[in-house]
């Protein structure tokens, strides 16, 4: 293994070279462009051997690259935010043709207004269509969930098409250091592509993703889908063992961070997982009970483990980096349903921060953990809360005032009782 | 509650005459609910109608498994499993055929004692049967007793507007002719209770198992197996080759045929795959020599009987 | 044989392919003239293919469990259906060249889809195929509507035609977009038009596409009696009135040159071609539209006179 520096585009194209991908079907957009510009050029001096095509639009790439895994050859695949969303009508198409392949998702917040930086509100939108949904918090995890999604994916007892999420600017863009697994062990590791009998032969004549009719039958593929899904958190348990005792890097379907006597845990997805556990170092120093549960499989939803996790726990705090409009935080109500009905179930508390790429700092989440251990004591969630200081809307109203060509009266914010200015 | 199922195949006006039955009993004070199901919408292909119609808002919707009155437009529906038309026929409900053959041996056929009616209508050589929804619901509506002429009359004119003027008339005249041919009938058809379903037919659910995706991905793996599916049920006229006339010319048939239901046989003869035509008669518009005539469709299994 | 001998070889009904490849049984209308015209490309095309399809009436050809097909079928979406094939293209080709299926294996990759697909939503991934050389053949079944649906005007929809969606006493006010310009402005390998009612001519076209490399788009003007307002036993006759009015020329685009395959001179007048159908109707009763049946006659005179 040789350990080098890696920004989280460059680490997911490794993972995509280590797995030999055949077939790269290719649309830019900003932050993972390099992504597809890094395999382009792996394949144009042969380190690659694969095929990579320029689409026209996200919504035919994600055409291709299903038809190009249910024809029989292992694909891969990357894109962002308003192309996830072109695309999403084949999202949910590719994942009912029972074709596994990878999707990288380079996270980026949602128009409008439209934006660069990183936010969850484009990944979890894909959470019903069918793919599995992987989440790395650092670029090593960027390179291994792809291998290990390859494996998963392409499980026959799974076959379904699955997202690794990498927080775009967060991860894509930087650089840290990366332990890449050598080429031949990685390939024994993932194996040759099986298409089995969702494939395209001459020989073997089919007729793939026809027409359904009828309430019946319709809902078995459908509920096979799932059932599928749900199986995929087993395969994932026992390729993740496989991959430990290869490369020594074990990866649970939720990682626990000293969360075994915590009191308050976060519980958040991706990178903000590694200023988490700063926080949770933090409060520790300060004799506080803190922990950090942090899925890395959010598709199938984690919710046995989760419960193992936290029942007994006193409060957690959900720190979304993405927002359900008119509800709220999207972990957050998935967390609920999972806990609901379980003895020894923690306080929940909502967080809604980080929206486009939206700093949240090791300072914040005290203070999201200080909120949560008052609410746990007082023996009620507090309101949810979005994220946003007073020196955030004060510029904000600047913004505003230049706008609008006028000077505005700055409006005060409503301050929650017995809260200080920073 | 009044529940109405018709049946008919596309083409034959049945979605119009679940809105005429609908709008009728709409006008006699009913709360009503009217609904087409849908499948494959194509002329020719079976397709069925719902009407409900009760005192109190009407808050079931969907599929009609208690039927008190089954209407059938086509009477080849019948022996199509697929159709549906007996489906929740037990002793209860009504049924309604048109049809030329008595109800005598209807009753026989379906293995019924009793609550079989039929009604027939003068149907010219070729005619569309744009009209036979209609009669349908003139007739239902007699049946259920509720539906003074006057209503059908006013139903009939509001549901018909989109109607060339003589498809109108034709229409009209159809669905208040076999209203007043219902007469011996009227009334038979009683109300169903007010909620369907019983508590005690529990649903018998299973927990799927996970199959491979190979079988569980919508794929078909046996090629060619539409064949199995008789298209040839759509078929309301059939044409038959006249083997004297028949040149061999070219096979101008067998091409131009849009489904490929003519092939040809080892002596070179045009032979009709009669499964699957589903008599759209290209066949004897196209034929140089004229050899292929048009003949009415007659009855399909059960086999009609030696009687009127 | 050479490749040209063997188009050649085509020259009348006789030489046409007397057994039929695609599957009877499917849901289809009644006189489809889509139907007739792929069935026809299927059988010269062969079964060592995957015919991959975008949301239309042909959609349901294969519905579940049924297939009428003895190759293989892919349903995408849509707008994407050239892309699917690039996908299945690319992947076949990566099969062979890196060993993993032997060369037999190997399939020729058709797209199938209605003009909706074609003219409107699909004409970007279709444009992008043409630009990456795609080698892949394209058949659009153009029925001038939104078929599937119940005939809403399309991009395709002729001046002056009565559509679910224009239902004034004039018709669609716009034309027809010329999607065989737009395609041969690309320059592809080969774009032609092909009506089931001329079946040799089709095979021909067929049989020259299927020997060449790149991209090959046909366009088969596809009658439609429910869409069009006419009986199914009229399809072919509609068809070749449409060819011969040179409402519907036969020509095809190769290395820079448009040039007729067929042409029958002097063409009827447009007329004869447009009274047969009920969406023309309003053309003709209460009262004759001369302007607009000039401006059609005019447009089908300027159209003819700018090909070879």
């Amino acid at each position: 293994m040789s350990r080098t520096l890696l920004s989280g585009n460059a680490a997911v194209a490794w993972g995509a070279r280590l797995a030999g991908a055949d077939y790269v079907p290719a649309f830019p957009i900003t932050p993972q462009t390099e992504i597809i510009e890094t395999l382009a050029g792996w394949i144009a001096t042969g380190e690659l051997d694969a095929r990579t095509v320029m689409f026209e639009s996200e919504h035919s790439m994600l055409t291709a690259a299903g038809a190009a895994a249910a024809t029989g050859v292992r694909v891969f695949t990357a894109t962002s935010s308003q192309g996830l969303l072109y695309a999403m009508e084949m999202l949910y198409a590719v994942a009912g043709w029972r074709a596994p392949f990878v999707l990288v998702n380079v996270s980026r917040a949602v128009a409008a207004p439209i934006t660069l930086h990183s936010d969850h509100g484009d990944v979890l939108a894909a959470r019903d269509t069918g793919f599995l949904q992987l989440h790395a918090a650092t670029c090593q995890e960027a390179v291994d969930l792809v291998l290990l999604a390859y494996r998963v994916a392409e499980d026959p007892r799974v076959r379904l098409p699955a997202l690794v999420n990498l927080d775009g600017f967060l991860l894509s863009f930087t650089r840290e250091p990366v332990d890449l697994p050598e080429a031949e062990a990685a390939r024994r590791f993932v194996g040759p592509f099986e298409p089995g009998a969702v494939s395209f032969r001459a020989s073997r004549p089919v007729s793939q993703a026809v027409a359904v009719l009828g309430g019946g039958p319709y809902s078995y593929f459908r509920y096979e889908m799932h059932r599928a899904a749900e199986h995929a958190a087993v395969v994932f348990a026992e390729v993740a063992a496989a991959f430990a005792a290869e490369t020594g890097r074990a990866y649970d379907a939720v990682e626990c961070y000293r969360c075994d006597d915590a009191e308050v845990v976060f519980f958040l997805i991706g990178s903000l997982s590694t200023t988490a556990k700063d926080a949770v170092d933090r409060l520790r120093e300060a004799r506080a009970r803190v922990g950090l549960v942090r899925p890395r499989l959010l598709r199938p939803f984690p919710a046995e483990a989760l419960r193992r996790a936290l029942a007994g726990k006193s409060a957690v705090a959900v720190v979304d980096q993405d927002l359900s409009i008119g509800m709220g935080g999207v972990l957050h109500s998935e967390l609920a349903a999972a806990l609901y009905g379980l003895a020894g179930a923690p306080l929940l508390a909502s967080f809604v921060g980080g929206l486009g790429g939206r700093h949240v700092g090791v300072d914040e989440l005290c203070a999201i953990a200080d909120e949560a251990l008052a609410a746990s004591r007082a023996g009620r969630s507090p309101a949810p809360r979005l994220l946003y200081t007073e020196t955030e809307l004060r510029e904000v109203r600047k913004l505003q005032a230049i706008a609008h060509g006028e000077r505005h009266e700055v409006a005060q914010p409503a301050k929650p009782a017995g809260d200080t200015d920073e | 509650m009044y529940r109405i199922r018709l049946h008919g195949r596309g083409g034959q006006g049945i979605q119009t005459g679940a809105r005429i039955l609908g709008s009728a009993l709409f006008a006699e004070g009913f709360e009503t609910q009217d609904a087409p199901l849908y499948g494959a919408e194509r002329r020719g292909a079976p397709i069925s109608a719902t009407v409900r119609a009760a005192r109190a808002p009407i808050r079931e919707r969907g599929l009609l498994l208690q039927p008190d009155l089954i209407v059938v437009g086509d009477e080849s529906l019948v022996g199509v499993t697929a159709a549906g038309v007996l489906q929740g026929a037990s002793e209860r409900p009504w049924l309604l055929i048109r049809s030329g053959v008595a109800s005598e041996t209807w009753l026989r056929r379906l293995g019924r004692s009793d609550r079989v009616a039929t009604f027939a209508l003068e149907i010219e050589e070729g005619a569309e049967l744009a009209f036979v929804g209609a009669a349908c619901a003139g007739a239902a509506a007699r049946m259920l007793g509720v539906v003074s002429r006057a209503a059908l009359e006013r139903a009939l004119a509001g549901e018909l507007g989109a109607l060339s003027p003589e498809a109108r008339t034709e229409s009209t005249r159809r669905a208040l002719a076999a209203w007043d041919s219902l007469a011996p009938l009227a009334g038979c058809v009683a109300e169903g209770l007010a909620l369907s379903g019983s508590p005690a037919e529990r649903p018998a659910w299973v927990d799927l198992p996970l199959d491979p995706a190979d079988v569980a991905a919508p794929d078909v793996r046996a090629p060619l197996s539409s064949v199995q599916v008789r298209t040839g049920l759509w078929r309301t006229l059939r044409p038959v080759i006249d083997d004297s006339l028949c040149r061999r010319c070219s096979w101008v048939c067998s091409t131009f045929c849009p489904d490929g239901a003519i092939s040809i046989d080892p002596d070179g003869r045009p032979r009709i795959d009669y499964d699957h035509c589903k008599g759209c008669l290209v066949c004897a518009a196209v034929c140089p020599p004229h050899a292929i005539r048009v003949e009415r469709e007659t009855g399909r299994e059960p086999e009609p009987e030696t009687d009127a | 044989m050479s490749d040209a001998s063997e188009v050649a070889r085509i020259r009348r009904m006789q030489d046409l392919p007397s057994t039929h490849l695609l599957g009877s049984g499917t849901s289809m209308c009644a006189g489809c003239g889509g139907l007739g015209a792929f069935r026809e490309l299927y059988e010269v095309l062969g079964e060592r293919s995957v015919v991959v399809n975008a949301a239309g009436c042909m959609s349901l050809l294969a519905t579940y469990p049924f297939t009428p097909f003895r190759g293989s079928w892919l349903y995408t979406a849509m707008a994407s259906a050239p892309a699917g094939a690039q996908g299945v293209r690319d992947a076949l080709d990566i099969l062979v060249a890196k060993r993993r299926i032997a060369a037999e294996e190997d399939l020729r990759v058709v797209v199938l889809t209605g003009d909706g697909a074609a003219c409107g939503m699909g004409l970007s991934a279709t444009s992008a195929a043409i630009d990456r050389g795609l080698d892949f053949i394209y058949l659009c079944y153009d029925n001038e509507g939104y078929g599937n649906t119940g005939q809403q005007t399309s991009a395709s929809t002729p001046h002056g035609a009565r559509t679910a969606t224009d239902r004034g006493p004039r018709g669609y006010p716009g034309v027809k977009k010329d999607l065989f310009a737009i395609w041969a402005a690309h320059r592809p390998a080969y774009v032609a038009t092909i009506i089931a009612a001329e079946p040799v001519d089709l095979a021909r076209k067929v049989e020259k596409a299927k020997r060449m490399k790149g991209p090959r788009l046909l366009i088969a003007l596809a009658p439609c009696p429910p869409g069009w307002g006419f009986d199914p036993k009229d399809t072919i006759e509609i068809g070749r009135l449409a060819v011969r009015t040179g409402v519907w020329p036969l020509k095809e685009y190769a290395n820079g040159r448009v040039v007729h395959t067929k042409r029958y001179e002097p063409r009827l007048p447009v007329e004869q071609y447009l009274a047969r159908q009920r969406r023309f109707a309003h053309l003709f009763e209460p009262r004759r539209d001369e302007e607009t049946l000039a401006a059609i006659q005019r447009a089908v005179d300027e159209n003819s006179a700018r090909v070879e």
